[in-house]
C-alpha cells in the first residue's frame, strides 16, 4: 500500500510538473506559500490570476493534508485528494490556454 | 492552548536559513493560528503520537520549549516519555521509497528539479531520523543527522549535501540562490549513491526486527 504521506508528495509532483511545463523565469520550487510567493515575485506574475489562485488554493488542501499526515486514509482525505485532482485538470486547461 | 517553539532555534542550529518552528495544540480550530506559522495539533492527536512512539513525539519530547500556555501548565512535560518506537522498519521503507521516485523523476528529466532535490532533501533525513530512533533508541533531529551516524554516515561530500539542502530550503522557505541544472548533474552520482547506503542500513533494519 502506498502510503499517505508519498501519495501527497505524489500530487505536489503532479502539480508542480504542470505549472513548470511551462516556461518561467524561474520554477516553482514547491508548494509552500513561501515557495509560491517567490515565484510569483521573480517571473512578475499575477497574484490575481487564475493559475496563481488555483496554485494557493492547492496549496492550501495540501497543508490541511500535511497537518493530518500521520492519520490513515480518511473519507475527508479522499475527498480532497479528488478535489485537488479536478484542481489539477482546471490547471492544465488553463496553462494550455494561457500562452 | 499551548504553543511551543522546536526545531533548529532549539538545538542551537541557526544560519540563514534557519525558521523558527512553532508548534500550537488546541481544543478546536481557532481562526488567529495560520497554518503558515504553527504546526497545527489537537491535544488529542498528540496524545496519541506518544501512544504510538512516533517520530515526532520524539521530536518534541527531545526539543519543545513552552512559550505560553493557557494553563500555566506544560502540556508535553506532563506527557513524560513517549512510548517505544516500533515503526522503524515502515518508516524507513516510507523514506526509501520516496527518495527513489524523486531520483527516478530527476533521471527521467523531470522540470521541477528543485522539489525533486528537496524531496531527497528530506527521505535522507527523514530515513536517518527514524533508522537512528529505530536502531538505537537515540532521538536525533538535526538536519544533518544522516551525516552523523558515525561509521554509518551517509557518504556525501559538504558540497552534495549542501545542494540538496539549499533545495529543501527554496522549496519550503522560498529563500536562497536558484540551484542551475548543471549543478545538480555535477552531484548526480553522489546523490544516486544514497540509494545503496539506504539499502545497507534497510538490510540491517530488516535483519533485526
Amino acid at each position: 500500500m502506498i502510503h499517505e504521506f508519498n501519495n501527497r508528495m505524489s500530487i505536489q509532483r503532479t502539480v508542480l510538473e504542470i505549472i513548470n511545463d511551462k516556461k518561467y523565469q524561474e520554477e516553482l520550487c514547491g508548494l509552500s506559500s513561501k515557495a509560491i510567493d517567490r515565484w510569483i515575485a521573480i517571473n512578475g506574475l499575477n497574484c490575481e490570476s487564475d493559475t496563481c489562485k488555483i496554485v494557493y488554493e492547492i496549496s492550501g488542501k495540501l497543508f490541511f493534508l500535511a497537518n493530518k499526515s500521520q492519520d490513515c486514509i480518511s473519507d475527508e482525505y479522499e475527498m480532497l485528494s479528488a478535489e485537488i485532482t479536478n484542481l489539477c485538470s482546471e490547471l492544465t486547461i488553463i496553462q494550455e490556454h494561457d500562452v | 492552548m499551548h504553543i511551543y517553539v522546536f526545531g533548529s532555534l532549539c538545538r542551537g542550529e541557526i544560519d540563514t536559513g534557519s525558521d523558527v518552528d512553532l508548534l500550537a495544540i488546541v481544543n478546536e480550530f481557532d481562526k488567529r493560528l495560520s497554518g503558515d506559522t504553527f504546526s497545527i495539533y489537537s491535544y488529542e492527536r498528540i496524545k496519541k503520537l506518544w501512544q504510538e512512539g512516533n517520530p515526532f513525539s520524539w521530536h518534541l519530547y527531545a526539543e519543545a520549549k513552552m512559550i505560553y500556555s493557557t494553563n500555566y501548565k506544560d502540556f508535553i512535560v506532563g506527557l513524560g516519555k513517549p512510548n517505544k518506537y516500533d515503526q522503524c522498519l515502515v518508516d524507513c521503507n516510507k523514506f526509501f521509497y520516496l527518495y527513489c521516485d524523486a531520483l527516478d523523476a530527476i533521471k527521467s528529466g523531470s522540470n521541477s528539479q528543485i522539489f525533486e532535490m528537496s524531496t531527497i532533501f528530506l527521505s535522507l533525513r527523514n530515513f536517518a531520523t527514524c533508522f537512528l530512533l529505530g536502531t538505537e533508541g537515540n532521538g536525533n533531529f538535526s538536519r544533518r543527522v544522516a551525516l552523523q551516524l558515525g561509521n554509518k554516515s551517509v557518504k556525501l561530500s559538504r558540497e552534495a549535501f549542501t545542494i540538496l539542502e539549499q533545495a529543501r530550503i527554496l522549496s519550503i522557505r522560498g529563500k536562497g540562490e536558484m540551484i542551475t541544472r548543471k549543478s545538480i548533474d555535477n552531484y548526480m552520482d553522489e546523490i544516486m549513491s544514497i540509494q545503496i547506503w539506504m539499502e545497507e542500513l534497510l538490510n540491517e533494519v530488516t535483519n533485526d526486527s
